[in-house]
């Protein structure tokens, strides 16, 4: 499998109303992403996982590093290029309610990426939005309604249609299923799936919800304060958690078949954004932070075994690897 | 669409200024039918012995004017000109403004401000004094006066569009559009511009109400509607000196001129508490 | 401290942009400006020779300079239709008009605050709705219109003032009427609402529990918080009386610059009528400023509004 995606020391700061303040939300991201695969993204509310998926798709301009998709850099584009481009990449956002035009029938919803890039003919564009509605599972009588008519579940389903219709190779979905019922949630993980078979789509799910990135991913990246502070296949992941901020996380989410870990608290709060902590970002919080942790930042690297990736002095030892 | 006709229906006030909307307009454009004379007649009965203005009669409903012409009819084809120019003048005025709006709201950065710092800066000069100063340079004509007007009501326009297209761009579904790889122009047509249809309707029935009043302003001054061509401002402008002697001269024209405005103000403001509450109130 | 340097900074650029407008208008616009200020009646000569005063032929920018070198020097231009100079006229009119201006508002203020209080006190009675149609009727009222219905019924019906002219308090009132009440229409409707939401708030309820009587209860307390945009909203008055002044003058016959701009009107004479434009943005630049500056100070929440 070739790569599809890849990702190199992306950053993003904005710049806030104080003159001179700015706020990392993303730091020295790099990664890779195999297509046919899904690469999960997690972590908690703040710690930069949308704006990584922005930052991917360019609807936010990066303050470094670049991004090369399907052998493209995208940062040597032009706009009109980039535009292009997009046909090949789409997202799915997290609230269906918002992302759809309030006062646009939902055939026209569907059928603007086709517009957009000129595709066919109005004829055979009424044929693809057909077919791509009855997809997803939704009736042919649905194209002459609004937005406004419709449940959560079956907006999202509208938002996926209006992502596939181009058969793109890549979709990034920004917790698709956040806003929607338990139920309808894997009504609707269950059609991505199957999508994903289909069409052969590479997925990037960015979730803070590790029951459905664990049971929809291949490959699993942990965010904290704007860095990746664990990457691992998913399995390796769930099984065998290296970064202490993983371990917590997991810690915390009940077990179906009872077996609970000891169930870690982190201590205190999100840091605040605008003072991120020297050294590891986590050590505050960590439970067995020692005194490197505080001065020497880790970088991401692979642990001993070789089958994950983590940034931490504990795993990885600073003189050992070196930086 | 409906909902909002629904809506209006019931408001009593709004609706009262649709049916004074539609009389006028009815009369203005029918003009022929309803003046019972050619407004520019002068009769050799329509003046007193002494030369002045002759009152509500029996043959002149409305009396006379100085040149001894009906007043009625005047009055009836001046609702032609004073419309005209309130909806040509307040149709450019929205041009310009939603076009200096969207574009400030939308492109933001140095365009942005540059664009609003512009619009602050027209603002900051007394409507009625610009237009007097831009109507003073060019030359007369009903569409210079129109033109003149727009380029004074442009600015409250383009204020309020500019604040609802910013909030309208950090809406998702326009980053959905960009991530589809929309051009900004097309964003601009099929996602923004739709939404500011409510507001653009509320500002077309309320700027209308503006602009017919400047105008009459004008042509009261003497600088906008030159007479011969009857205008509600400037037949008060021509018959100003017998207004001790002949008021209705004076205040049948400006009845006119109030219940027009009046019924515009009426009906958007009843549009505007329909459409969009939240601006309630405002200037 | 950083709020109020950083607004008058905004007013001083505000008003050179202004003096930019201004000179685009009376140099640039026009076909020909020297024949525009000269007037309809001059000679070919004079003409020329206000080419040459002018400096018609110089660079754009250094016409600029000197433009505003002499506004800065208080130099608004040269009338020759009346053979004076701009800046004498308006100053020795300027008095009358702001006397004009402050009895509108004085009335204005009076006429809105009352009505507007009754009003709320009445919320929802016939009363109320009346109060509320009639603002409208006044918003759609020329003002002109205005004018001259208060001067037929009051001055030459009733004959309780004079018919137009200047000097005493009974001259004033009929003009400062029609300028203000327009305004007061204004005010009125947002003193209703405002003083409506200030008196559902719980100390009213409770100082009502204390038992004080209840009028006294609505004057005092409500009162002192609905007073706050009022102050605000001058600074945007004083931009509007500027043009209202121009037809309340000329319909009292009122001896101000609103007065000297309509002659001008009459025989259009541009540089007075640049003249008075200009100084009326000034006034409007410097009203947005003091109220913008005063705001803050009395309620702090206003700060970063803007």
């Amino acid at each position: 499998m070739s790569k599809l995606l890849k990702v190199e020391n992306i950053s993003k700061e904005f710049q806030t109303k104080n003159k001179g303040v700015t706020v990392k939300a993303v730091s020295d991201i790099s990664l890779e992403v195999k297509a046919g695969t899904t690469l999960g993204i997690v972590g908690e509310s703040g710690c930069g996982k949308s704006t990584l998926g922005r930052l991917i798709l360019k609807l936010l301009k990066a303050s470094a590093g670049t991004i090369s998709f399907d052998g493209v850099e995208l940062e040597k584009l032009s706009e009109k290029e980039l535009r292009s481009q997009r046909m090949k990449m789409q997202m799915v956002f997290q609230d269906p309610f918002s992302s759809l035009n309030p006062r646009q029938k939902i055939a026209d919803i569907i059928r603007e990426p086709l517009d957009i890039h000129k595709v066919g003919n109005m004829a055979s564009r009424k044929k693809l939005v057909e077919e791509t509605i009855l997809r997803v599972g939704l009736s042919l009588e649905a194209l002459e309604r609004y937005p406004h008519e419709f449940s959560g579940g079956q907006r999202q389903r509208i938002c996926i249609a209006r992502a596939i219709i181009l058969k793109p190779k890549l979709i990034i979905a920004d917790e698709p299923v956040s806003a929607l019922d338990v139920s309808i949630q894997s009504q609707i993980l269950n059609l991505l799936s199957e999508l994903k078979r289909e069409l052969n789509l590479t997925y990037i799910f960015i979730s803070h919800n590790l029951s459905v990135i664990r049971h929809i991913s291949d490959q699993v990246a942990v965010m904290y304060l704007g860095e990746i502070v664990e990457m691992a296949d998913s399995e390796v992941l769930f099984k065998n958690p290296q970064h202490p901020y993983t371990k917590a996380l997991l810690s915390a989410v009940p077990q179906i078949d009872g077996s609970a870990g000891a169930k870690q608290i982190l201590q205190g709060d999100l840091p605040n954004p605008f003072h991120i902590p020297s050294g590891c970002s986590f050590h505050p919080r960590c439970p067995v932070a020692i005194e490197i942790c505080s001065s020497l930042k880790p970088a991401l690297m692979p642990n001993s075994a070789g089958e994950s990736k983590v940034s931490c002095h504990l795993i990885n030892p600073p003189k050992a690897g070196g930086k | 669409m409906k909902e909002t006709w629904k809506k209006l229906r019931k408001k009593k006030l709004a609706m009262f200024g649709l049916v004074m909307v539609s009389l006028i307009v009815l009369v203005a454009i029918f003009a022929d039918f309803f003046a019972p004379y050619d407004p520019s007649e002068q009769f050799f009965d329509g003046l007193t012995l002494q030369g002045a203005p002759v009152g509500p009669s029996e043959k002149y409903l409305l009396g006379t004017d100085l040149l001894g012409r009906d007043l009625l009819s005047r009055i009836i084809y001046g609702a032609r000109t004073s419309l005209i120019i309130g909806i040509i003048a307040n149709g450019v005025a929205i041009l310009i403004g939603t076009t200096v709006g969207l574009i400030a709201g939308f492109a933001r950065g140095k365009t942005g401000t540059v664009l609003m710092r512009f619009t602050d800066l027209m603002m900051a000069f007394p409507a009625l004094l610009l237009a007097i100063t831009l109507a003073a340079i060019f030359a007369p004509s009903l569409l210079i006066v129109a033109l003149v007007i727009a380029l004074v009501n442009w600015v409250q326009i383009a204020r309020v569009i500019y604040t609802q297209t910013i909030a309208i761009s950090e809406r998702e579904f326009v980053e959905a559009a960009i991530s589809l790889g929309a051009t900004p122009v097309r964003i601009l047509r099929k996602h923004i511009l739709p939404q500011l249809v409510p507001t653009i309707l509320v500002w077309a029935t309320l700027g209308i109400a503006t602009t017919v009043l400047l105008e009459a302003t004008l042509s009261y001054l003497g600088i906008g509607v030159r007479p011969p061509t009857p205008s509600w401002g400037n037949i008060i402008f021509e018959n100003q000196n017998y207004f001790q002697s002949a008021p209705w001269l004076v205040f049948f024209p400006g009845m006119a001129i109030l219940l027009l405005a009046l019924s515009f103000n009426l009906l958007g403001d009843g549009l505007r508490d329909v459409l969009d509450p939240t601006q309630r109130g405002k200037r | 401290m950083n709020y109020f340097l950083k607004r008058i900074w905004q007013a001083i650029a505000t008003l050179f942009g202004v003096t930019v407008i201004t000179y685009i208008l009376l140099y640039l616009l026009p076909a020909d400006p020297a024949r525009q200020i000269a007037g309809r009646s001059a000679t070919a000569e004079t003409v020329e020779n206000i080419r040459e005063q002018l400096g018609l032929n110089l660079p754009l920018w250094q016409q600029y300079l000197n433009y505003l070198t002499d506004l800065l020097q208080g130099n608004l231009g040269r009338s020759y239709i009346q053979k004076a100079e701009v800046s004498e006229l308006i100053m020795s009119r300027l008095g009358p008009t702001l006397q004009l201006m402050a009895a509108g508002i004085f009335l204005e203020i009076l006429i809105g605050l009352s009505i507007g209080i009754f009003a709320a006190y009445k919320a929802g009675k016939a009363i109320d709705n009346t109060v509320m149609v009639s603002s409208f009727v006044l918003v759609s009222t020329p003002q002109f219109i205005m004018g001259i219905l208060l001067l037929y019924v009051f001055a030459v019906r009733l004959g309780w003032f004079p018919i137009g002219g200047y000097g005493t308090i009974m001259h004033l009132i009929l003009p400062a009427l029609t300028l203000g009440v327009l305004g007061a229409g204004w005010y009125s409707r947002m003193i209703r609402s405002s003083m409506l939401d200030v008196l559902k708030q719980d100390y009213i309820r409770t100082a009502k529990a204390k038992g004080t009587p209840e009028r006294k209860v609505i004057f005092i307390h409500a009162f002192k918080n609905a007073v706050l945009p009022i102050i605000a909203m001058i600074g945007i008055d004083i931009g509007i009386f500027m043009s209202g002044v121009v037809v309340v003058e000329s319909v009292f016959g009122w001896p101000g610059i609103g007065q000297l701009a309509w002659q001008a009107i009459q025989r259009v004479d541009i540089p007075i009528i640049m003249g008075v434009t200009l100084v009326a943005a000034i006034f409007i630049i410097l009203g947005n400023l003091i109220a913008d500056l005063v705001s803050p100070l009395i309620d702090p929440r206003i700060k970063i509004q803007k």
